[in-house]
């Protein structure tokens, strides 16, 4: 195999990456927004404020990373941006539970999703992708813990929490498959 | 009694999802449509009693999915046939080094004979013939014409890149500011300026380039010429505006580029002129936007004023 087609292979890879987790941080960032504007005045508020803030910190890491690799965003931003927040504010209608519900059941797919890019990136060069593994393992630990704190807050408790979490990890899963070809 | 009917729906989704992240874990690269198609060619063409080495190892390089012909495969073949299997071709064709070199020095010879023969495969054999291959090398060539082209457009993408690097290490060494403007308006002309000597058959290969099957290729070199053009400009959008900056700018590109191919002025300067009046056009739209934007904020704001103002007339505030 030649070395550009090698070469072409890499890139694709970093590519689909770091496009599919700008579009993730955006839109985790919008869905803790949308709780905020919902639930903001309530004792649970500035947790999903610290989680948000944190979810902001991925984002300008992966906004820099786009403009250094050259890397296309996904043109599904503004959608995701609309998208993001609707999720947030609607689950946080059903209360603090629904939008815990919601934060554990998008976590756990980021979480996922990480590993498998971990995995990937892994699999094509150790070595070259050491800075992007660290930064992608960080990340998938801090989404873990937001999981985490989700479920301590009686996200179990929601109403209809199995078909709701599987709903929304059904279309998170969706919008990841979109984000990396679009 | 709702409670049995959610608990199927959370089943039936639960399976769904367990099914959809599984594969989407562990199948990642495979969902990818290939949109260019697999390139393989007509297999006749290229499996004749090769004689000659280049025309083997074409042969094993395209023709991995026959499996007669295990005798003849080296191990470095063999290897590709693995990767073929596991990772989705897209554009990108499993070829070896040798192949790709042996490609693109054909291509460098085959351009000199493009004024007598435009951008077919008549001029791809005759490259090869002046390199002293036999003409069968085509066979390594199956869009024909369009290689040729790709070729010539990869090329003066390569040269436009360098160019930029260079300008804009020149700027930094005199610590002068890039001017967007100016630096667009030399960047296009610059590659442009690379068509002239084909100007003659160029209408051809655009003519090329807009068939459907190649249309994916061309649209993807027309990208890189905007994306590097922006980037070395010192672009760093990383939202939608990447996407209008670069359609914006592709667009005139195309126009100007279709200008080119009928002017008949002196060192072309009616296209240098055509191109500076679209780019004009390009920030006068910006700024209509911008203007636009802040109208409807006016507006807005103004419509709401009314509102309340109408609202503590009639007395209905808070009361």
């Amino acid at each position: 195999i030649s070395q550009r087609a090698k070469d072409e292979k890499t890139r694709k890879l970093l590519s689909r990456i770091i496009r599919v987790d700008q579009a993730g941080e955006l839109g985790a960032d919008r869905i803790y927004a949308g709780q905020i504007a919902v639930l903001g005045n309530t004792p649970v508020g500035p947790i999903i404020q610290e989680m948000k803030e944190q979810e902001q910190e991925h984002l300008e890491t992966f906004n820099k990373l786009i403009v250094e690799k050259r890397v296309r965003p996904t043109a599904l931003l503004p959608l995701w941006n609309i998208a993001g927040f609707a999720l947030g504010a609607g689950t946080a209608l059903l209360g603090k539970e629904g939008a815990m519900a919601c934060t554990v059941a998008v976590e756990s797919v980021i979480g996922e999703h990480y590993n498998s890019q971990i995995r990937d990136l892994m699999e094509d060069d150790p070595e070259k992708h050491k800075e992007l593994i660290k930064k992608l393992s960080k990340f998938r630990d801090d989404e873990l813990h937001h999981h985490d704190t989700g479920l301590e807050h009686d996200a179990e408790k929601a109403p209809m929490y199995d078909a709701l979490s599987q709903v929304i990890k059904v279309g998170c899963i969706g919008a990841i498959w979109l984000s990396e070809r679009i | 009694m709702a409670a049995p009917c959610i608990n199927r729906f959370a089943l039936i989704f639960r399976s769904i999802s367990r099914t959809a992240l599984s594969r989407c874990n562990r199948n990642g690269g495979r969902f990818m449509s290939t949109s260019t198609g697999d390139r393989n060619p007509p297999q006749d063409t290229s499996s004749g009693p090769g004689g000659s080495a280049s025309s083997q190892t074409s042969n094993g390089g395209y023709n991995t999915q026959r499996t007669g012909q295990g005798a003849q495969y080296s191990d470095e073949l063999d290897n590709s046939e693995d990767l073929v299997s596991e990772v989705e071709e897209e554009e990108m064709p499993e070829e070896t080094e040798e192949e790709y070199q042996t490609k693109q020095a054909v291509l460098k010879a085959s351009l000199p004979f493009v004024h007598q023969y435009g951008w077919t495969k008549k001029a791809i054999v005759a490259g090869a013939e002046s390199l002293g291959m036999p003409s069968m090398v085509h066979g390594m060539f199956p869009r024909g014409g369009a290689e040729l082209v790709f070729y010539f457009y990869e090329e003066s993408n390569k040269e436009l890149e360098s160019f930029l690097k260079q300008k804009v290490t020149e700027l930094k060494e005199k610590d002068e500011k890039i001017k967007t403007g100016p630096f667009i308006h030399d960047a296009i002309e610059t590659r442009l300026r690379m068509i002239i000597p084909y100007i003659d058959k160029w209408p051809q290969a655009m003519a090329i380039q807009t068939l459907p099957q190649n249309a994916v290729q061309s649209w993807t070199n027309l990208s890189r010429v905007v994306d590097d053009i922006w980037f070395y400009a010192g672009d760093k959008s990383n939202d939608f505006n990447w996407y209008t900056k670069r359609g914006s700018l592709a667009a005139v590109y195309k126009s100007t580029e279709i200008y080119l191919i009928q002017d008949r002025s002196e060192d072309y300067t009616d296209t240098w002129n055509f191109l500076e009046n679209r780019l004009e056009d390009v920030v006068s739209a910006g700024h209509l936007a911008r203007n636009l934007q802040e109208t409807n904020t006016v507006l807005s704001e103004g419509a709401k004023g009314f509102c309340v103002m109408t609202r503590n007339l009639l007395g209905m505030n808070n009361r």
